[in-house]
């Protein structure tokens, strides 16, 4: 440790800067990990990586580009629509079973560990396991389809939308909730008339973020056999990579206008 | 009649506009199963599903879990659950350490307006390349191993961190960096007193969330041929083993949560 003698003549010690203790478990984290992935030069091969960006992005032997983009408006229309169907019923059914749930969990509403501490392992259990996880289950019970990815978005979306919501109802304002208190107001005309107004708006917004989400994911839940584009993506990776490229092109550009939508909405609401 | 009833009888009639908001939900409901062609018979075995599943689920295979017994230590899902971790945790770090760059390049505070819509558009293009895909490109770069995990990570990882880390700059103070100024320190010396000690705590909790993300993306990852568990787990779902999914399950439900717990403490004691 540094010691520095002021003109006063006191002395003051430099404290030891704790940021190289955080260092030191990051570089040594690091290296552990590092230690687990294989590493070998001869896995680069980046001549096959400038390849399949080829393969994917021009169109296939001896079809034209012309086919190229027309496979995006007519094959393509019928697996988006799934994609996007599956999305927005799986989001709303999530979200609303999430309420009851998020209102369980909150510890200003339900003043009880015995509620809200098994409503909070129930909400946790479903948010840690990944949708393509959810997914894969689904596909079990129901069969390959869309069926199967709405319900794996519903559950998804239950378990990230009840962790979010009762984040958000535990932040409320209680005053508006004791003044109806007072007048006698019921637990639920409470909930409808101090807790409600205060937490739709926020939840809109989360619902149109969440439905964001679950479009993306939607792409890899596809990939396990619950349908819409990312059926379509596994179908055709081993052999025709155009086909695969066109719909990332759809994809991307489905995301990206459902991203500007969200977040234009998102601003407005807020 | 007195006035509050007068008052309440003026209340504006909002229950028309509720009708037709839930009908109207109902519908699009309705319509987005209506378009699939579901197989409703499925639905008459879900018991026997239900008792499948279970019943493997109470049967969890513990050799394989710590990778004792017949197989190799390599095999099993406690070594497997150590590198989805290292996928995360190198990724994520890979992703913070890039994104920090563009942070600057999207933040209106270091490079004005005009340069920071640019630096934003990049990053909306790297946000929105949904991962799986870019997994599945880089597989064919860098092989069926881990690596290719660890780079689509942090590469993904750049398009949200970039994007909060620029939010981070913007909402930094000013005054301490024409504090700088007036003693005449240099573009070095503003950033390292000036900006790290502000944006370092909010850096290192966007990243901590970030790692929460990342680490069940290393999973799925895993089902395209990019390390870690993924790759037993589609084999296991293709099968049908549930005792060997359940397994599986179960390392990643604890990994999640003991991620999950972790980062929410440090991210608690950084704000």
């Amino acid at each position: 440790m540094t010691k520095y003698t002021l003109t006063n003549g006191k002395t003051v010690t430099k404290p030891f800067n704790k940021i190289w203790i955080i260092v030191g478990s990051v570089v040594l984290l690091l290296f552990l990990f590092s230690r687990l992935i294989p590493y070998d030069a001869s896995f680069i091969k980046l001549g096959e990586l400038r390849i399949i960006i080829v393969k994917l992005f021009t169109p296939k032997g001896n079809r034209t580009w012309n086919d190229y983009f027309s496979y995006i408006f007519t094959s393509l229309i019928e697996p988006l629509k799934e994609t996007l169907n599956m999305s927005f019923a799986g989001t709303l059914l999530g979200s609303l079973m999430a309420v009851p749930l998020a209102v369980l969990s909150a510890k200003n509403i339900v003043k009880l560990p015995i509620i809200y501490i098994p409503a909070r392992t129930i909400m946790n259990l479903f948010r840690t396991i990944p949708a393509m996880i959810l997914a894969l289950i689904a596909v079990f019970f129901v069969g390959t389809g869309i069926l199967s990815g709405i319900i794996a978005i519903t559950l998804f979306t239950f378990g990230i939308m009840s962790k979010m919501l009762y984040e958000v109802i535990e932040t409320i304002d209680m005053s508006p909730v004791e003044a109806l208190e007072s007048t006698g107001a019921k637990k639920v005309e409470s909930l409808r008339y101090a807790v409600m107004p205060q937490v739709l708006p926020v939840f809109i917004s989360y619902l149109i973020y969440i439905f964001e989400i679950n479009v993306r994911s939607s792409t890899i839940l596809g990939y396990v056999g619950a349908g819409g584009i990312g059926t379509v993506i596994k179908d055709n990776i081993l052999y025709n990579y155009d086909r695969v490229g066109a719909s990332i092109i759809l994809m991307f550009v489905v995301i990206l206008v459902v991203q500007l939508i969200s977040s234009l909405v998102r601003s407005k609401l807020q | 009649m007195n006035r509050a009833e007068e008052a309440l009888k003026r209340k504006p009639k909002r229950w028309v506009m509720n009708l037709i908001f839930f009908v109207a939900m109902i519908v699009a409901i309705v319509f987005s199963f209506s378009g699939s062609k579901i197989n409703w018979s499925r639905f008459r075995s879900i018991g026997h599903s239900l008792r499948v599943m279970l019943a493997g689920f109470a049967d969890l295979q513990w050799d394989f879990f710590f990778g004792t017994g017949i197989f190799q230590f390599k095999e099993g899902v406690v070594y497997l659950t150590l590198v989805t971790l290292a996928i995360a945790f190198i990724g994520t770090f890979i992703g913070a350490v890039l994104a920090i760059p563009f942070g600057f390049l999207a933040s209106q505070n270091i490079v004005g307006k005009h340069v920071a819509r640019i630096g934003e558009a990049i990053l909306v293009i790297i946000r929105v390349f949904p991962e799986i895909i870019l997994a599945l490109i880089l597989v064919k770069g860098f092989g069926m191993n881990a690596l290719t995990g660890v780079l689509t990570i942090g590469l993904h990882s750049i398009g949200m961190l970039g994007k909060l880390f620029a939010e981070a700059i913007d909402n930094m103070d000013k005054s301490p960096l024409e504090a700088l100024d007036a003693v005449g320190a240099n573009i070095w010396q503003k950033i390292r007193y000036g900006v790290i000690p502000q944006v370092a705590a909010d850096i290192s909790s966007i990243t901590l969330y970030r790692l929460d993300i990342n680490v069940r993306s290393a999973t799925v990852l895993g089902i395209i041929g990019a390390g870690g568990l993924g790759a037993s787990l589609i084999l296991a779902a293709e099968s049908w083993s549930w005792n060997i999914l359940g397994t599986i399950l179960l390392a990643i439900v604890v990994m999640v949560l003991v991620v999950d717990v972790i980062s929410s403490y440090l991210r608690g004691k950084l704000v």
